[in-house]
């Protein structure tokens, strides 16, 4: 986690920097990238309708589906483990690697691996963990944290990446991103056929057949789930749907809306471990399901969120996440999605602030794939943390004041004319370019009308009213 | 924490749950005529840097696909044992392939895995083609490795024109069971791609670097 504790402080630290413009740059691509896709379908609108239906129902039976799912997979000769919260999850991860004498681990990119801390509890125990996903590769490489969930480098150039692979693979320095490639490639094929077991996360699981799907593009998810021995999957509760049909329509839309494809490169639709005569795929399947706070959400007003099936299309449409970049979230999960799951599963200290960090403009909803009322969440979340006393107080007892004046017209009257003599002080020629104390924020990048000598109410009894 | 107490609480949070209802569903693209789907098919295809060719007779298979393994200056191969089409496998050895078995893995999984390093090119016979997003389906199992359209540099699958569907939703909805009677599928749209160096697109990240796809009449 970063080292400033508020999501302002992180803030200040990225904006304008090298990190935040590459953010902002990469974002722009994948926007284009989605309208094109959207362009193209117009029956993505009722796609959308399908999946937040498939998503909604799936929520709310989740118990029942969770509980047919691992009696599907056992059938199909899988486990199932339940872990409370992330120290469970760790240790039924290090129990199985450690029970299969399992060494050498390969890994595709999963966001609840992040969420659990996996990776260090691993690499304590003396294991060997290799990210294979080229983006978070280089980010493990780099001692890094992922700074978007579809692109975990979108912070880093091509200029750093190359002098990174030259210091740690020992590598000529090359900046051209095909070379980059060619090297990742060749030292991470080895690394992939050697290894003991591989741990990915789960886009979906399917209840009737208690199957997991794992979407990538590179075809590292692939590799990790064929190649080694031991297949470990860390899924989020709440990914799951009802049917194998459900799981495609819910694909379809997760595809278009996170880089405008039309499908991932590869949906890998894993049901239990190789069978008898099959010539690959691993020995044994386990699934870790994993609670670590969602049934807190579940159960309260922000229960919308678990439907997020993690495409970051929100992130990409934010204002505030392109100006600021994920790292100012402070989170693994990061952007308008974030501000909601991250306060949802580990409190709301220290994380009151994120449901802050947004202009509620509303785009995060409309590019929704599943339409997730986000807005209406943040603010739920934000008057939460004034009911709990949570914001500095000048904030708590400013906005007191301010309701209780707004409400009576001879307070808001002479609160007014007050406003129009202070700024007197400090504005020239009708604007203010500079307030004090904590308007101070408000004016650093744009400048505040003068309030009118004359309200509109007062002008209308002078000049039109009789 | 055991299996009953995860799921009570599950169940007890979600009667409290504040979920909104959702809207009406809509219903799915149509059906199209099975030259539009091969229209469709080609054009979409082509987005996702796959290469189609046909449709050739049965017969034409063997000489479509050692003219694609050819071109890319291959020197071994790895197929699947049933192919939609006869006489592949000896039509490649006869213009100086190697041909890569597969094997059941056994204790000494590792070499059996770098038995697979090298492997020019793979082929595969699909289960479907989805023609609005340009994928083969493959159904994994005895006979059909995964490794075939995954370690080579180049994947040649061959499908039948009957088996192209719409969309990856209607040709679940149609085999709605296949899943539990395979341990492994996978809807392959394209050849492997990245764009996580500065979002350029880069072809054949892990997975091959070439995808052809030989429609079949």
């Amino acid at each position: 986690m970063s080292q400033p504790v508020t999501f302002l402080g992180r803030a200040e630290a990225l904006i304008g920097t090298h990190e935040a413009d590459a953010v902002d740059h990469g974002v722009r691509n994948f926007l284009e990238l989605r309208e094109k896709s959207v362009e193209e379908l117009p029956a993505l609108e009722g796609l959308r309708d399908r999946a937040r239906a498939i998503r909604l129902h799936a929520l709310r039976h989740l118990d029942r589906l969770l509980a047919h799912f691992a009696d599907q997979l056992q059938a199909a000769g899988g486990h199932v483990h339940w872990a409370a919260d992330a120290a469970d999850a760790r240790q039924i991860a290090s129990d199985i690697l450690d029970r299969t004498e399992s060494r050498r681990v390969v890994k595709s990119k999963s966001m609840v691996s992040e969420e659990i801390e996996l990776n260090a509890h691993l690499e304590a125990l003396g294991l060997d963990v290799t990210e294979t996903d080229l983006g978070e590769f280089i980010a493990q490489l780099a001692g890094d944290t992922p700074s978007h969930i579809i692109a975990p480098v979108l912070h880093m150039t091509r200029e750093d990446i190359g002098a990174l692979f030259a210091d740690k693979l020992g590598v000529p320095y090359t900046d051209d991103p095909f070379q980059l490639n060619r090297i990742a490639r060749a030292h991470l094929r080895e690394v992939f056929l050697r290894a003991d077991a591989g741990i990915s996360g789960v886009n979906m699981a399917v209840a009737e057949s208690g199957s997991i799907v794992l979407v990538t593009n590179e075809g590292n998810g692939r590799l990790i789930t064929t190649a080694p021995r031991v297949h470990i999957a860390l899924m989020g509760m709440e990914r799951i749907v009802s049917r194998w049909e459900d799981a495609a329509v819910v694909l379809e839309t997760l595809a278009r809306s996170a880089t405008g494809q039309r499908l991932s490169v590869y949906t890998n639709v894993i049901t239990g471990p190789r069978r008898e005569d099959d010539p690959d795929g691993p020995e044994e399947v386990h699934v870790i399901i994993i609670d670590n706070g969602r049934t807190r959400i579940l159960a309260g007003e922000t229960a919308e969120i678990l439907a997020c099936i993690r495409c970051g299309a929100c992130l990409n449409a934010c204002p505030v996440f392109r100006t600021a970049g994920g790292h100012a979230y402070g989170s693994v999960y990061s952007g308008p999605f974030g501000s909601i799951v991250t306060p949802g599963l580990h409190g709301m200290d220290p994380w009151w602030d994120l449901p802050f960090a947004s202009t509620l403009c509303g785009a995060c909803e409309e590019v929704c794939p599943v339409r997730i009322q986000i807005p209406k969440m943040l603010l739920q979340l934000r008057q939460q943390a004034a009911s709990e006393g949570r914001l500095p107080g000048w904030l708590q007892t400013g906005i007191v004041r301010y309701a209780r004046t707004t409400v009576d017209p001879s307070r808001w009257a002479r609160a007014k004319r007050w406003a129009f003599r202070l700024t007197g002080l400090i504005a020239t020629g009708g604007w203010i370019r500079r307030m004090p104390g904590p308007g101070r924020g408000w004016t650093s990048s744009r400048d505040l009308p003068r309030p009118a000598k004359e309200s509109f109410n007062e002008w209308w009894r002078t000049n039109r009213g009789s | 924490m055991d299996r009953d107490s995860f799921l009570t609480r599950v169940g007890r949070a979600s009667l409290t749950s504040q979920l909104p209802d959702p809207a009406s569903l809509s219903a799915d693209l149509p059906e199209l005529p099975p030259a539009d789907l091969l229209i469709l098919f080609r054009t979409r295809s082509q987005t996702v840097n796959a290469v189609v060719h046909g449709p050739v007779t049965r017969h034409g298979v063997p000489r479509a696909v050692t003219g694609i393994a050819t071109g890319h200056d291959a020197s071994s191969f790895m197929a699947w044992d049933e192919l939609p089409a006869p006489g592949v496998p000896s039509a490649l050895q006869a213009v100086g392939m190697e041909r890569v078995d597969h094997l059941v893995p056994s204790e000494r999984r590792v070499d059996h895995n770098l038995g697979y390093r090298d492997v020019g090119v793979g082929i595969t016979g699909a289960e479907a083609a989805l023609a609005e997003s340009g994928s083969v389906v493959l159904v994994h199992g005895e006979g059909r490795p995964r490794m075939a359209s995954l370690a080579p540099d180049v994947h040649i699958a061959l499908v039948e024109l009957d088996r192209l569907d719409r969309t990856l939703a209607h040709w679940a909805r149609k085999n709605p069971t296949l899943i539990t009677e395979t341990a492994n599928l996978v809807v392959v749209t394209g050849p492997s791609r990245t764009g996580d160096i500065e979002q350029q697109l880069n072809l054949g990240v892990h997975g091959p670097r070439h995808v052809h796809i030989v429609m079949i009449k």
